[in-house]
Order: structure tokens, then sequence, then C-alpha cells
């Protein structure tokens, strides 16, 4: 029941950032190749990448930021940590269930834009390739774990219904800023999940291999902010 | 039934920083019983049970609630699952209804018992489907009543149950705690309204300071303490009427006014060898020695 309590929980962030972020991510394929100059450079593919991926990614990062924030230390601000603490769960089974509460979302949050998108590229005839989709889900759900992990420990960390995510705004504003130029941009999770070091600017594909050690990396950061983030539950005093 | 203690401390202690919240505290809370925690705001009544429960970690010292070590994280869920717990302020999940928070708790206890819960939903007049965040403070009360009072739980622990109450809602909910008792429940609960606790308290526990300063039986409260007011024509030496039992001596002219915890017999009769023109003995009620007690402290 505690995947029930975190479904109730969560559901109505969920479902709103769910079916935001698709209707715009379709509109703007749909509506996309109204911009593009016809046999000038420009393809349907252009558009997925700069403006249906583009916002999905900062879509994305805004929803997983958001439906993160919550867990004990937001039950402590709002007074209702005592009732959870009391129940024969151990923190660690309370925190485990939460996270792979959030992972699923968030892995939903990837997947179902991308597969709606392609649904409206298919019923309006326009070009598409399961290929590249998958290429674009992979670099946003394996490299966009890394916001989730920074969102989860900020929300271990610290105490307030809203200082959260506003701490966790921020932390992801600064990174943006930080990261933003090179030589540092080649650490940019930004960059990454946008697959920017794989778009080819002619063909508007993304080219190569799916760079799965980079996002073997990335998840291996992920692990280590779940694992402190758990650590730090763990060791509170409520 | 258990015949060891539901609570048992051995020199608990909780620091923060400087300040000792809870300081080498030995509590025993006997089965079968109802037990009052009385203290001051700030006593370390709440920091004791948070303690108990696993929400925070003495600084020094353990203590055992139904035989599990509290501060062993798995035996302290061992022991959460036979006792419920009604904390201060008793926020639940607002995104929940009434009725998701029953199916949900439900599912943490083998032993819930449908019946009692069906049963304080109407004795309560609790709506099914209103969410949590739409109930009022005392509705809000009474279903964390009643989510604890279903589990059928070895012991309850409560953290000023009523709290946003109304008297109609206080009487009941004595009442229902007495009921429980009498089924085998162990009851610990921490309150302000002391004449509630004298009603319904087998013993008391009374902590300042975060120092277990008093712990006994109500029936030896009735029977030992006794506020004994003499007057003396000629005025004796305090130091010359201190005997055992004495806690304290309020003189007011040839009026003394004693305090004792017993041995008013004896006390009586030193008046009398001092030659007191006037001895009234009166029985004294929690409140005065609660009061009597946290002055002296």
């Amino acid at each position: 029941m505690l995947w029930y309590k975190a479904w109730l929980e969560t559901r109505t962030r969920f479902l709103i950032s769910l079916v935001g972020i698709i209707v715009l991510c379709s509109l703007l394929i749909y509506h996309g190749d109204r911009d593009a100059l016809p046999n000038t450079g420009p393809s349907y593919y252009y558009f997925v990448l700069r403006s249906g991926h583009s916002a999905l990614c900062t879509m994305w990062i805004l929803a997983v930021t958001l439906l993160t924030m919550g867990g004990l230390l937001r039950e402590k601000a709002i007074g209702a940590a005592s009732f959870t603490l009391a129940l024969p769960a151990g923190r660690t089974r309370l925190m485990s269930v939460r996270i792979c509460m959030g992972f699923l979302q968030a892995f939903a949050l990837a997947v179902l834009p991308w597969a709606a998108m392609f649904a409206v590229a298919v019923s309006t005839g326009k070009a598409r390739s399961i290929g590249q989709a998958g290429f674009h889900i992979a670099l946003l759900a394996g490299g966009g774990m890394l916001f989730f992990g920074i969102a989860l420990l900020v929300s271990s960390l610290v105490e307030g219904e809203y200082t959260a995510p506003v701490v966790s705004f921020g932390v992801t504003l600064a990174m943006s800023f930080l990261l933003g130029d090179p030589p540092l941009r080649a650490y940019s999770p930004f960059a990454f999940i946008n697959g920017v070091e794989y778009w080819d600017r002619h063909s508007g594909l993304l080219v190569g291999a799916v760079p799965w050690a980079h996002i073997a990396a990335s998840i291996g950061v992920t692990c280590v902010l779940i694992a402190i983030s758990v650590k730090a539950i763990q060791r509170r005093e409520f | 039934m258990i015949d060891a203690p539901v609570i048992q401390t051995r020199a608990l202690t909780k620091s923060y920083g400087r300040v000792e919240a809870v300081r080498s505290l030995d509590l025993v809370v006997a089965p079968g019983c109802i037990t009052g925690f009385l203290g001051r705001n700030g006593a370390g009544k709440s920091t004791t049970i948070k303690m108990l429960l696993g929400m925070i970690r003495p600084t020094s010292g353990d203590g055992a609630v139904l035989g599990r070590r509290i501060t062993d994280p798995r035996e302290n869920v061992e022991l959460r699952r036979h006792v419920a717990y009604v904390s201060e302020d008793k926020r639940l999940y607002a995104y929940m209804t009434v009725e998701q928070m029953l199916r949900f708790t439900a599912s943490f206890y083998p032993d819930w018992r449908h019946d009692i819960a069906e049963n304080l939903l109407r004795e309560y007049e609790l709506p099914r489907e209103r969410k949590v965040r739409a109930l009022s403070k005392g509705m809000r009360t009474k279903l964390a009543l009643l989510l604890a009072f279903a589990r059928r739980p070895d012991l309850l622990i409560l953290d000023e149950p009523g709290d946003g109450l109304d008297p109609f809602g206080i009487e009941q909910l004595l009442q229902s705690l007495v009921a429980i008792c009498a089924e085998g429940t162990a009851v610990f609960f921490s309150s302000h309204q002391i004449a509630e606790v004298e009603r319904i308290s087998d013993r008391v526990a009374i902590l300042e300071r975060g120092r277990l300063i008093l712990d006994l039986s109500l029936d030896d409260m009735r029977e030992s303490y006794r506020q004994i007011d003499v007057v003396f024509p000629g005025l004796p030496a305090e130091r010359d009427f201190q005997i055992a039992g004495i806690r304290r001596i309020r003189a007011a002219g040839h009026q003394w006014s004693v305090f004792a915890s017993g041995n008013a017999d004896a006390i009586v009769d030193r008046a009398r060898d001092f030659h007191a023109s006037s001895i009234q003995v009166t029985p004294v009620g929690l409140r005065e020695i609660f009061l009597e007690m946290a002055r002296e402290n």
C-alpha cells in the first residue's frame, strides 16, 4: 500500500504534467513543419529535435523536479511525518517505494510524449523513425535521471514545503549557467539529453551509436545521489 | 496478558547541543493500565515518545517497548506493528479521503478490526469520501483516533489526544480509552488536561525539564498525598518540624501550609507536639501535586 500512497500523493502532479507535455509536444510536431522551409534544409526532424524534443527536455526536467518533491521532509513540514514514521515500515522501504515510483513516472514522462509525437507523425503522414525516437528517449531517460537524483537529494536535505522545490530549481538553473559554455558543456546534462553532441545539423538526425557508457555514467551518479538521499533520511530526526 | 513492562527506559537521554531535552529517564509503564504522562510545555514528553518510536535517536541510554529495543531499527519496526500512536498535531495525508486513509492504514495491520472501524466511523460521523484536507480539526483528530483504535494494538501511545476535540468528543475519547484498556491494551498518553488524566489513569508519570519527578499510581497518590494546614500559637523552627513525607512548608504568619507526600499521621502528631491550635488535613488532587512538583523542580 505504500505504492498506493506514493501514487495518490503524486498522481495529480503527474497527470497534469503528462497531459500538458503530450499536448504541447504533439502540437509542436503537428504544426512544426509549417515553419520549415521546404527543400531548403530544415526537415521534419529538425523540428522534432529542436522543437519537440527540446521542449520535452525542458518540461521533463521541470516536471520530474516537481514530482520528486515530497517524502518525509515535506511530510514533516506539513505535519504528517509522525503518522508515516509510526507505521511498521522502515525508512529505507519508504524511500525505496518513493524512488521507484519517481523512476517510473520520470520514464513515463519521457516515453509517452515521444509515443504521442510519433503517433502524430504517423497519423499526419510525416516522416518518422523508431530508431531516432529510441535514441532521443535513451538520451532523455538515461541522462535525465541525474535531474531526478538532484531533486531527490534536495528534497531529502532541505526542509519546507516550498523551500525544497525552490532550491532544486535553483540548483538546476545554476547548473545550466555553469555548464552552458565550452569546455564545461561536455559535462552538461542539458546538452546531453538534448543530443547536442550527436545531432547532425544537415540531416537534423542524431547520428552514431547510442552513448551507453555516458548513460551508464549518468545513472551511476544518480545512484550515488540516491544513496546519499537514503542515508540522509535514515539519519534524520523527526 | 504480558506481565513485563510495555515501556521500559534506562537512563534515556536526548540532548540538543547543550540543552538536555530528556535527562537520564528511567520510565516503567505497566501493562494493562492507563498511564498519564504529564509535564509542562517543553518538559520532554513528545521527545520521549518520539524516541520510543524511533523517530529520534537517543543521545545515550536505551529502552524497550513491548520487549523490543527502541534503538535497533529492525526491532523498532517490529514494535510498531503492535503499537498505535496518535501524534500531537494529528496531521494525516491531505490528499487522501477518509476511506483511502482507512484502506491504507489497515493494510499494515493483519489484526485490523473492520467492525471497530465501521462503528467508529458512524459514531464519529466521519464522511468516507471526504478528503482529509477538507476535515475540521476535530474530525481529523477523530480520524486519527479511529485509525489507532481499529488496529487493536498492545500499546496505545497518544500525545495530547484531546487537543481539537469538543467536550463531547473528549468524553467519547475518555470512554474509548477506558474500554480499550479493559480489553487488554495498555494506554500511555500525554496531556495538559490534568482532570482528564486523573479521571481515567491508573498511574501517572510527571516529567519536568526532561527529568522524571514522579511516577506513582493514582491510588497511592490519593492514599498518601495530603495538604495539612496548621496554626501555631508559637512558631516552631522549620528545621525542627522536618520529618519524612514533608515536601514543602509554606508559612504565612502563624499559619503553615504543609504539603506532604505521605506520613500524614506522623506530621499531625508532630504538629500537636508543637501545640498546634488548629490542624486541618485535606486530600490533594493531581492538579495540586503536579503544580507543587513542577514548582519544586
